[in-house]
């Protein structure tokens, strides 16, 4: 395997270089052919050709074209290795719905101002946001022991928490299938 | 299942039981609007108005920030050393954990059954790189090794150890090569330079501070001996206590082993040739000095 590998990049240059010169000896010869005289009024088809067109290797270039849509990730079956996990096919019957990011993430995000003062915020809530609010009060009692102070915005539908809670709820609300 | 947005709630019910709202019966919250600071108008804000008593506090004379009553201030004691001499010649490389590489793979953003390349991670949108502010490409880090399972073949510009010894284990193939400035500026943004029409560039070799690097076995350089980066994977799968798997018989061991040309960009596409993208064509030289340029 090791000796594939040199043999490959020597052997890759020398198609390489080999396919140059190969399209370059082709027209040279005709031209020799047809003599000293009016060398510069040779038919334009013994003219030596200035370049060579190809479309074979253009699928290597849209390869190298960045897709302009964000893609659909790949089905999995549970949490993929790197802790990231779809949401559930059909969405849980409750009275509130918390839709993916444009990146297929839980919208849960921390926010820190005056840098002490710790937000956790919840946002794309769709439904009931009071029980959200409620179902969240509670949870985090019983994950944390402390009733939490919330704010509850109709307006944006969003859910904020004070403290940093984000690994908390994202847990929460992926086992809950959103 | 999706709900009818109500923006408001039962904000709205209630806005809508009360009288017209016109511009006399708006009031901000109590306590929202607080007055300004104003000195010296009042009972104890007055006389000296908080300023102190005589001195430079109060007649507002106080020397400069720094000054430390005539003794050397600290600024100018503590001798000048050269921590930042030299910042903008030095070679920057954007960390890439193997824990974001992996999120990457799993999301479909960045596809495993093809070489990957500092364009295919840019492309993902997984990095930014900046080659006008010194970086010359990116590093994988170690964090996340032990969460890593994705066969790859990836080739990046440095390479940490247990970052290595990470993507051998699960059977990949990890190169290091060097990019000079305006190849890795044309590597990250190729459409643009396709655009330009102007012809490929040859690859630069690396510089005398880094051919050490990349002639290294240990640091999978792509100017080293293969036998020798054979040896150095079987003497990290020792140290790292793993089985190093054998990619010959493996059924991508054609993807595996794509590996580019010391003087090539791009995959499939050497140095010399013009892209033509309206019309998606390439257009190749033939003239000899030129090929025997570009195939130096």
């Amino acid at each position: 395997m090791a000796v594939s590998f040199s043999l490959r990049s020597s052997v890759l240059r020398r198609a390489l270089s080999g396919a140059f010169y190969l399209h370059s000896q082709t027209p040279g010869a005709p031209a020799a052919a047809t003599g000293l005289r009016c060398v510069s009024n040779a038919a334009p088809e013994q003219r030596k050709a200035a370049i060579i067109e190809s479309t074979e290797e253009y699928r290597f270039v849209e390869r190298l074209i960045p897709p302009s849509r964000i893609p659909a990730p790949p089905k999995h079956v549970g949490v993929t290795p790197s802790g990231w996990s779809p949401p559930a096919d059909s969405p849980p019957p409750l009275p509130y719905m918390i839709r993916r990011s444009r990146m297929h993430n839980v919208p849960v995000y921390t926010d820190v101002t005056n840098g002490s003062r710790k937000l956790t915020l919840v946002r794309k809530v769709e439904g009931d946001i009071w029980a959200l609010e409620k179902d969240v009060k509670q949870h985090l009692k019983e994950v944390t022991g402390e009733e939490l102070p919330t704010q509850v915005n109709e307006v944006t539908m969003t859910l904020k928490v004070k403290g940093h809670f984000e690994k908390e709820l994202k847990d929460w609300l992926v086992s809950k299938g959103f | 299942m999706s709900f009818p947005k109500k923006p408001g709630g039962k904000a709205l019910d209630v806005l809508q039981n009360l009288p017209r709202i016109s511009l006399a019966n708006l009031r901000p919250e109590p306590g929202a609007r607080q007055d300004g600071k104003r000195r010296g108008r009042g009972q104890h804000h007055g006389n000296r108005s908080g300023r102190g008593h005589k001195g430079e506090r109060q007649k507002g004379t106080r020397p400069r920030l720094g000054f430390e009553g005539g003794n050397t201030p600290f600024y100018l004691a503590i001798p000048k050393y050269g921590f930042n001499e030299g910042h903008s010649r030095r070679p920057q490389y954007q960390p890439l954990s193997l824990k974001r590489l992996q999120y990457l793979i799993d999301l479909g953003r960045v596809d495993p059954t093809q070489p990957i390349d500092l364009t295919q991670l840019v492309n993902a949108r997984g990095l930014t790189i900046q080659p006008l502010k010194r970086d010359y490409g990116v590093q994988l880090v170690d964090e996340g090794a032990d969460i890593f399972a994705a066969k790859i073949n990836i080739e990046v510009q440095r390479a940490s150890e247990g970052a290595i010894a990470a993507i051998e284990r699960n059977g990949g193939v990890i190169t290091t090569s060097f990019y000079d400035p305006i190849t890795l500026a044309i590597l990250i943004k190729p459409v643009p330079f396709f655009m330009r029409g102007q012809p490929i560039p040859k690859r630069m070799l690396p510089g005398e501070d880094m051919l050490s690097y990349y002639t290294g076995a240990e640091n999978r350089g792509y100017l080293a001996d293969p036998e020798k980066i054979q040896q150095a994977r079987l003497a990290l799968a020792q140290k790292y206590g793993y089985v190093l798997p054998d990619i010959s018989k493996d059924e991508l061991y054609h993807m595996l082993a794509m590996r580019k040309d010391v003087r090539q960009i791009f995959f499939g596409l050497a140095p010399g040739w013009v892209v033509n993208m309206p019309e998606k064509k390439i257009l190749k030289p033939t003239d000899e000095k030129l090929l025997k340029y570009y195939s130096s």
